[in-house]
């Protein structure tokens, strides 16, 4: 670098203000500037000039306030300018002569400051004086946000109904974001998610004139705003005071809709004047952070020492570093050593709360992989040594140490990932409580099991088809309070949750002590609505298994909670998708439980594996109803309608897998082979293969990227003996077998 | 002033789009098209004849400031005219967007007044 080019930017400055006449520094010339000046001060502290870089900084503070409009004499200010790029030219001039500049340059720094009312200090190289908010000068006068007779209330109804609308939506997607943000409360994202909403409904009601809330969402998101800059940390306290902000908005935008509708007169009548105090505890950082306290501070808080004494054991252990503080004290017989004791084991539990670590969930999952691995290629080795009849009985009894132990591991591995449902409970409560306010009824919610773990993963996967469940139990599934009163039934209804572990799954009962299923009434609207043709003979079970098909739904109006068009049927197959199974208990007048299994993870698959031709491959088992080898008779091949086999008295469909993935089959005869029937969402039906291998968990691999959308096939499998096994997936099969 | 202009605004708050189109169309500009993110903004500029951009700041996937930087940085849309959108005269975040080439800004809440008459500063200088 030499001063050469810092001459030359400053003569490019130069020309570019030649060629400006002083009326027009407009932003995009002031940019401009500021980048010229930006390259000049690098330039110039390379060099190490220090009088550039200070009139730079003062001329930067010109152009700044140019921009952000704040400038009493705008023209006096940019003469400031001029005389600075001139005298930028003179430095740097004698710098090139003499290698130095003599003459005195802090009058310009004063002059900036004058005209721009700022305080400038020389000697850095960027900013003068750092104020976050631009100066509140600079608000007032500008003219365009003149707030005297509200020139920007916008009375417009429409606009007030989409801003309802979208107002609500944002609120909703800032609760799911604030339960996000408590359980990773440094992920910027996170903070970033709440904080956009709230900014869009600020920037909104401030057109609407509603000032209340314009206020308080800006109160929100400046909170936000600290705790994205590290400013404030995200204590339990900053969420929930942003869960009750976005509560208070809610219910004020709600209360809107009222007075649109005509219900209420006052819409904004609110008091927020707690929860904005509220707010300003949080922001004040008032409530205590936690961290682990030294042992004087709790033997101070018990009573045990005063400060006096503890000051006195403190010279003591500065004298004698190897000596705790506790020893110090006992020595000096100012605490006993019960008391010490004590305090010790406070100050551990308290350090146990702070004792977890946050692990990057992809580095688990490579760690569960490699743990996955592990087991298989063990399982390998051991099915080698077993098939070598010289294998030692030394050797094998070594192997099957390894297997407990890498069993074991891979049970801790995978347990790492595991959650409590509590989150999802809770969420799942607030849910029913607004769904039940909007319909009208009064319900309470019950819990049990929150505490009961689920893999991360899972519990995203399951909040969709948990939510539809809450909405049509609350929704069609409980009374009304009038109809609870009059069967004499307690006027709050009670929805249940429930998360227990049973036999490898995760089960989530949703139950509620409404009408219960009405059989008559399942029926004739199946019928009606052609989801089934013949309902002679069905079980309960099976009728009430009717709402989960496609096509019913049994809400008598549509409402605004649930019965949009969307019915259960979603809602199994969203849990089948994540490989689980749905039930019903119902009783008439007594209420309906929905029982939803998931398995505990969705790395794993329990399934069955089968022989075609030389392949294997794995179906779920959960898809499994039954298997069975059909008589002659039962098989029947009807032109133009296809093979179908007669299961019990019902005829399904027949699948010829090797057909359709072009596999040379041992068995081609349905009675020579073996027919597993598995259940699709819709349809059952029999998958031909050539024999049963066994039972197997296996570890889900997935194909790769080249290989992702194989119909029929969701995965593979490495099995025991170090082959790969194809997973089925049943309804792409189906699918599969429906086109060929 | 040529009110025929076409105005592209950007902004992922539906009602916020829709709030400075009424005040765009009080004050006589009718050719107007939107864009909910940055993303598809650049994607609106590439197929439309945009003379004209109003954007917000603060928006999920690609902020105000990255779609300036982008525009400016297209050969195509460099000289296209861009207003940002702000909610307070935040010093830090107007400086970088005057850097990055920004024509103009204008903080939340505006008149259509206000906003006419920075769109036809910005169209005065071209």
């Amino acid at each position: 670098m030499n001063i050469e080019a810092l001459l030359k930017s400053i003569d490019l400055i130069a020309s570019d203000f030649l060629f400006l006449d002083s009326q027009d520094m407009n932003i995009p010339t002031a940019g401009k500037f500021l980048n010229s000046l930006e390259g000049l001060t690098g330039e110039a502290a390379e060099l190490g000039i220090v009088p550039v870089l200070d009139v730079a900084k003062g001329m930067n503070v010109i152009l700044e306030c140019v921009i952000l409009d704040s400038l009493a004499d705008k023209e006096k200010a940019i003469s400031t300018f001029e005389r600075g790029i001139a005298l930028l030219q003179e430095i740097a001039d004698e710098y090139k002569k003499t290698g130095g500049y003599s003459k005195e340059y802090a009058s310009y720094l004063q002059q900036a400051g004058a005209v721009t009312g700022m305080v400038i200090e020389a000697k850095g190289a960027a900013r003068a004086v750092e104020t976050k908010q631009a100066d509140p000068p600079q608000e007032e006068k500008q003219p365009d946000a003149e707030v005297s007779g509200q020139p920007f209330l916008i009375q417009d109804e429409s606009l007030l109904r989409d801003f309802i609308a979208e107002g609500t939506e944002y609120i909703e997607e800032i609760e799911v974001n604030i339960l996000n943000l408590e359980n990773n409360p440094e992920d910027k994202d996170y903070i970033n998610a709440i904080f956009r909403p709230f900014h869009s409904i600020k920037g909104v009601a401030s057109f609407l004139n509603l000032e209340k809330i314009r206020g308080l969402s800006h109160n929100l998101e400046s909170l936000l705003d600290k705790a994205r800059n590290g400013e404030l940390s995200v204590t339990p306290q900053l969420i929930d005071v942003v869960l009750a902000g976005a509560d208070a908005l809610k219910s004020m935008i709600s209360s809107l809709k009222e007075a649109l509708e005509g219900r209420n007169g006052n819409p904004l009548d609110v008091d927020l004047s707690d929860l904005e105090k509220r707010i300003q505890n949080v922001d004040k950082g008032i409530e205590q952070e936690r961290s682990v306290k030294k042992l004087g501070e709790i033997l101070i808080e018990d009573g045990a020492l005063s400060e006096e004494a503890l000051e006195e054991g403190l010279k003591i252990k500065a004298s004698n570093p190897d000596k705790k503080i506790g020893e110090a004290l006992i020595q000096k017989g100012t605490v006993t050593p019960k008391q010490v004791s004590q305090a010790l084991r406070k100050q551990a539990e308290q350090a146990s709360e702070l004792s977890t670590i946050r692990v990057d969930t992809r580095k688990l999952d490579d760690l569960i992989d490699m743990v996955g691995e592990l087991v298989i290629t063990q399982t390998m080795v051991q099915q080698d040594i077993s098939n070598q009849e010289n294998g030692t009985k030394n050797l094998t009894r070594n192997i099957a140490q390894l297997f407990r132990i890498a069993s074991g591991l891979q049970k801790v591995s995978t347990s790492l990932r595991m959650i409590p449902i509590k989150q999802t409970f809770q969420r799942m409560a607030r849910l029913a409580r607004d769904v039940s306010k909007n319909v009208g009824k009064n319900v309470v919610v019950e819990m049990e099991g929150e505490d009961t773990e689920l893999d991360r993963n899972m519990v995203d996967e399951i909040y969709n088809p948990l939510v539809h469940m809450i909405r049509n139990s609350v929704d069609h599934g409980l009374e009304t309070s009038e109809e609870r009163l009059q069967c004499g039934k307690p006027e709050k209804g009670v929805i249940q949750l429930k998360a227990y572990h049973r036999g490898g799954n995760f089960v989530v009962e949703i139950s509620d002590d409404g009408r219960g299923l009405n059989r008559e009434k399942l029926l004739k609207k199946a019928l009606a609505n052609h989801v089934v043709n013949n309902v002679e003979g069905l079980t309960d079970q099976e009728i009430y298994r009717l709402i989960f098909l496609p096509g019913f739904s049994t809400a008598e109006k549509v409402t605004d909670v649930s019965g949009r068009g969307v019915g259960m049927d979603v809602v199994r197959q969203a849990v089948e998708k994540l490989r689980g199974k749905i039930e019903i208990e119902s009783t008439p007048g007594k209420g309906t439980t929905f029982i939803a299994r998931f398995p505990l993870t969705m790395a794993i698959i329990d399934g069955m594996i089968v022989k075609i031709g030389k392949e294997r491959f794995i179906l779920p088992t959960t898809a499994i109803r039954q298997a069975l080898r059909p008589t002659r008779e039962a098989y029947n091949h009807i032109m133009g309608q296809g093979e179908t086999v007669n299961v019990m008295g019902q005829l399904m469909p027949l699948v010829r897998v090797y057909d359709l993935f072009n596999i040379e089959p041992e068995k081609v005869n349905p009675w020579d082979a073996i027919l597993i029937v598995v259940e699709g969402a819709t349809s059952s039906k029999c998958l031909l293969v050539d024999q049963i291998i066994g039972k197997a968990e296996v570890v889900i691999k997935s194909l790769g990227d080249g290989l992702r959308d194989i119909d029929g096939i969701s995965g593979g499998a490495i099995m025991g003996d170090g082959q790969i096994g194809l997973i089925i997936d049943p309804e792409g099969l189906f699918e599969l077998s429906e086109r060929c | 002033m040529d009110k025929n202009i076409k105005i592209l605004i950007v902004d992922d708050f539906t009602t916020m789009r829709k709030v400075i189109r009424n005040l765009l169309k009080s004050v006589g500009y009718e050719n107007i098209i939107e864009a909910e993110d940055g993303a598809i903004a650049l994607r609106t500029l590439k197929n439309n004849e945009v003379d004209f951009i109003i954007s917000d700041w603060n928006m999920p996937n690609m902020s105000g400031l990255e779609l300036l930087k982008a525009v400016r940085a297209d050969s195509e849309l460099s000289k296209t005219p861009f207003l940002m959108v702000t909610a307070e005269a935040l010093q830090d975040n107007v400086i970088a967007a005057v850097k990055a080439g920004v024509s103009n800004y204008i903080v939340k809440p505006f008149t259509a007044e206000v906003l006419n008459t920075k769109i036809e500063k910005i169209l005065e200088t071209l």
